[in-house]
Formats: structure tokens, C-alpha cells, sequence
């Protein structure tokens, strides 16, 4: 904005001797006198045409920085919505489920003494739904606040190979017993990445626990990184999983969409990996096949 | 009327959420059954008659809104109440469209409900009665 600005006024401080240039012309003895002047007053009047000109071109550009202004404003009130109603979706439901059983506490109270096996399993049967809803409505909340903390990346040198070996060996104990192999294909002179880590062991780990989530039993997870050479590396998160129907890709991103049973899914972890790859100036993308598997992409500047 | 109970159709995905549901409102004198999708209440309203379908929104498969398209159509009689945690402007908006129902936010205390269910009820047999009556 700043630049373009300038740009225009430089043209005006080159028209200024032009005119006068121009006025000065010389246009033969006889008559010439009223010829310059003619010409001035047609300089004149040309300058500030194009003063004028310049100065509502400036309005106008103030007018749709502030439009600018606006719609963003307007944006984030959009996704403050979106979010807002996701998040009471996901919260209104276990506080249903809570307040449903302290109902049927009620009612046990106040028709049985408690004496008897059954009234007594349906009693500690219901606290513990209670406190598996408390659990459900932690994890969310602690997700997004977890999120919303740390808003700016603090950048570091980051040895992408070792960061991604870390989080693989905290995944693999329990992928293998599932009978799901983790395959690392790490380029070996990869360039030291200026980014942040916790952020990014955070993306990984979503990813790897998507990914196992996805096959279930049996499978392979390949873990690939290499130098684009256009200074980017390359992170590849590829499962042997169920696959993404076509109809959910545009959604995975989105925050609180899951297709995992009420209360065992946030729905949360890829928008939170989109959101930080994007606070930290990468990409990531998606490709998957029913039934063969996914490929999740990550692409990071080298240098931010 | 006073021996009658009004049969009511809980459909949401959440197990727990219907279960407790259907005892707590079982023990208010309706007669509570349960379905986990909109496929399945479909099914379970063309086979039995309900007075009152509680539905929720969002549920994987089919959605409320298009299970609600659905019901209307088998029973144009039969009350809905929408009883969702989604406060969503826009999904209030799309089930106004398909008339008929009322809208109410999880969680909601069970007295309210039933005194929701009660009216729906009524008004379910006001509008048989006008129905037969009109020729
Ligand atoms: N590797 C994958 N293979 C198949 N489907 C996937 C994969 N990763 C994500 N998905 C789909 O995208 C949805 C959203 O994923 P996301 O990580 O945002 O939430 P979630 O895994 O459902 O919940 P949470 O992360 O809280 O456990 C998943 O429910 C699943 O349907
Ligand atoms: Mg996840």
C-alpha cells in the first residue's frame, strides 16, 4: 500500500518540470508570448486535474483499505461464530449426558434405599458417566486452549529427522501392537528447518495418531522427508488405512469434524495442525484413496 | 387420556444420551423408545406409531434436518421436537423450512422436556381431530 503511494507522487514530482518544460518552449517570435501562455495555463490546468485525480484514486484506496478492514473484521466474526457453535455443540452434548444422569441420581435417591445390588450398579454406573463426560469436555477445551496460548511460533533451528524420529517412537509401542509398522524414509542431509518445535511435534503426532486411528490393525505408516530444493523440505505422512471418502475431504479440516463415535473423536486435530502449519509458513495437503490409504503433506520454508 | 401414554421416538447417535433419556422419561409416565440414526427412526416410524419424535441434528449418515424432510413426509401428524447441543442460526432457519416443530438446546432439564412433550402431544390430537373432522 505503502509503496504504491509513494510510486504515484514521484509521478507528480515528474510532471511538475514537464509542464514547466513545456511552457517554456520556445514557439517562434510572432505571437509567441500568448502561445506560452496558453500553454501554461493548459500545464496549469493539467497539473491540478491530475492532482485531483490522484487525491479521489487516494480516497479510494483509503476507502478499500478500510473496506478491507471491515471484511476481515467481519471474517473473524464469522469464524468466532463457526467456532463458537462447534464448540457449544461438542460441550452441550456431554453436559447433557451429565446432567441427565444427576437426574436419574435424583430418582434413585428418592425411590430406592440402595440396599440392592441392581440400584447400586446403576448408582456408581452413573458417576462414572458423569466423570467420563467431564473427561470428554476437558479434552476439549484443554485442545483449544492449548492452541489458543500460543499464538506466535517461536522460531528455532529444528533437525526435522530427529523431531519426527521422537514422535514415531512415542506412537510405535502401541502401533506394533496392533501390528502397524512405522517406516521412516528420511533424506539424510537435510537441511536444518527454522521453525518450532513443540508446534510441529504436535502436527506429527496428530497425524501418526490419524494415521493409526485409520488402519486400525495391520498396516504400514511411512514417514518420508526430503529437500524440495525450491527452499522448502518435505514431510510425507502416508497410511495403509480405511482412506477418506471424497465427499469429507473438504471437511477434515474443519474444526470439530470427526466421523469417530460421540465423545471418542475432538474432531479437532487437523484444524489445529492447519493452523499451525500455517502460523509457521508451510502448506499442507491431502491425498487419499478408499480403502488404500492417505498421504498428508506437509511443505515448510527452510528459512521463515 | 389419563391412561394414555404418549409414545415418543428419542433419536440421537449419542448410546448414553438415549438411554438415560428413555428411563428418565419412562419414569414421567411416556413411553420412550430409542433410535441412534435417522435411518433407523425412519424405519422404526413406518413400522409402529409414534405421537412425538425427539431429534437431534447432527449424527453421522443422514442428518436431522433430512431425517426430519423424511418424517414429515410418512406422517405430516407426527410432532417433532428438535433437541440439539448445536446452536446454529442456520440450522434453525433450515428446520423452520420444514414446519411443524419446535427447537430446543441440550442440555435441557428433563420437566421441561416433558412438558414439551406433553403440548406436542395435545396438539398432535387437536390437530387429529380437526383433520378428521374436515372432509
Ligand atoms: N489418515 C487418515 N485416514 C483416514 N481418515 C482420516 C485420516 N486423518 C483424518 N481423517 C478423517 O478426518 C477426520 C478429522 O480428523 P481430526 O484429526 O481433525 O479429528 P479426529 O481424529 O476425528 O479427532 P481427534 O483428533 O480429537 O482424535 C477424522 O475423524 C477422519 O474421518
Ligand atoms: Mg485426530
Amino acid at each position: 500500500m505503502k509503496e504504491n503511494f509513494s510510486g504515484r507522487s514521484r509521478f507528480v514530482n515528474y510532471l511538475v518540470p514537464l509542464c514547466l518544460f513545456a511552457a517554456s518552449w520556445p514557439v517562434g517570435r510572432t505571437g509567441g508570448a500568448l502561445y506560452a501562455l496558453g500553454a501554461l495555463i493548459l500545464a496549469g490546468l493539467s497539473f491540478f486535474l491530475f492532482r485531483h485525480l490522484v487525491h479521489q484514486i487516494n480516497q479510494a484506496e483509503q476507502r478499500s483499505c478500510e473496506l478491507d478492514e471491515q471484511l476481515i473484521q467481519s471474517q473473524k466474526l464469522a469464524a468466532i461464530g463457526e467456532l463458537s457453535s462447534g464448540i457449544a455443540h461438542e460441550i452441550n452434548n456431554p453436559l447433557a449426558i451429565i446432567g441427565q444422569e444427576v437426574e436419574w441420581l435424583r430418582h434413585l435417591f428418592e425411590t430406592s434405599t440402595l440396599q440392592e445390588e441392581k440400584d447400586r450398579g446403576e448408582f456408581s454406573d452413573s458417576l462414572k458417566q458423569i466423570s467420563s463426560q467431564v473427561d470428554r469436555c476437558r479434552d476439549i477445551t484443554h485442545k483449544l486452549l492449548n492452541f489458543a496460548r500460543k499464538m506466535d511460533p517461536v522460531m528455532q533451528a529444528v533437525e526435522l529427522n530427529r523431531l519426527i524420529d521422537d514422535m514415531a517412537a512415542l506412537v510405535e509401542k502401541e502401533a506394533k501392537l496392533n501390528n502397524i509398522n512405522i517406516i521412516r524414509e528420511f533424506q539424510k542431509d537435510l537441511p536444518l528447518v527454522t521453525s518450532d518445535p513443540p508446534f510441529l511435534r504436535q502436527v506429527i503426532l496428530n497425524l501418526l495418531n490419524n494415521a493409526t486411528y485409520a488402519i486400525e490393525a495391520n498396516g504400514t505408516i511411512t514417514i518420508s522427508t526430503k529437500d524440495n530444493k525450491d527452499g522448502r523440505v518435505e514431510i510425507a505422512v502416508a497410511d495403509t488405512g480405511r482412506g477418506i471418502p471424497k465427499e469429507h475431504l473438504k471437511k477434515i479440516f474443519d474444526p470439530f469434524f470427526t466421523t469417530k463415535p460421540p465423545g471418542k473423536g475432538t474432531g479437532l486435530g487437523l484444524s489445529i495442525c492447519h493452523g499451525i502449519i500455517q502460523r509457521v509458513g508451510g502448506t499442507i495437503s491431502v491425498i487419499s484413496q478408499l480403502d488404500r490409504g492417505t498421504t498428508f503433506t506437509i511443505r515448510l520454508p527452510i528459512a521463515p | 387420556m389419563s391412561s394414555y401414554k404418549p409414545k415418543v421416538l428419542v433419536v440421537d447417535d449419542e448410546a448414553r444420551f438415549r438411554e438415560t433419556l428413555i428411563k428418565l422419561l419412562n419414569t414421567k409416565l411416556i413411553e420412550a423408545t430409542g433410535a441412534e440414526s435417522g435411518m433407523e427412526a425412519i424405519e422404526k416410524i413406518t413400522e409402529n406409531k409414534y405421537d412425538v419424535i425427539l431429534l437431534d441434528v447432527r449424527m453421522p449418515g443422514m442428518t436431522g434436518i433430512e431425517a426430519l424432510a423424511k418424517i414429515k413426509k410418512i406422517d405430516p401428524l407426527l410432532e417433532v421436537i428438535i433437541l440439539t447441543g448445536h446452536a446454529s442460526v442456520d440450522t434453525a432457519i433450515e428446520i423452520m423450512k420444514h414446519g411443524g416443530c419446535e427447537y430446543l438446546l441440550k442440555p435441557c432439564p428433563v420437566d421441561e422436556l416433558t412438558a414439551r412433550i406433553d403440548a406436542a402431544y395435545e396438539r398432535k390430537v387437536t390437530r387429529t381431530k380437526v383433520k378428521a373432522k374436515t372432509p
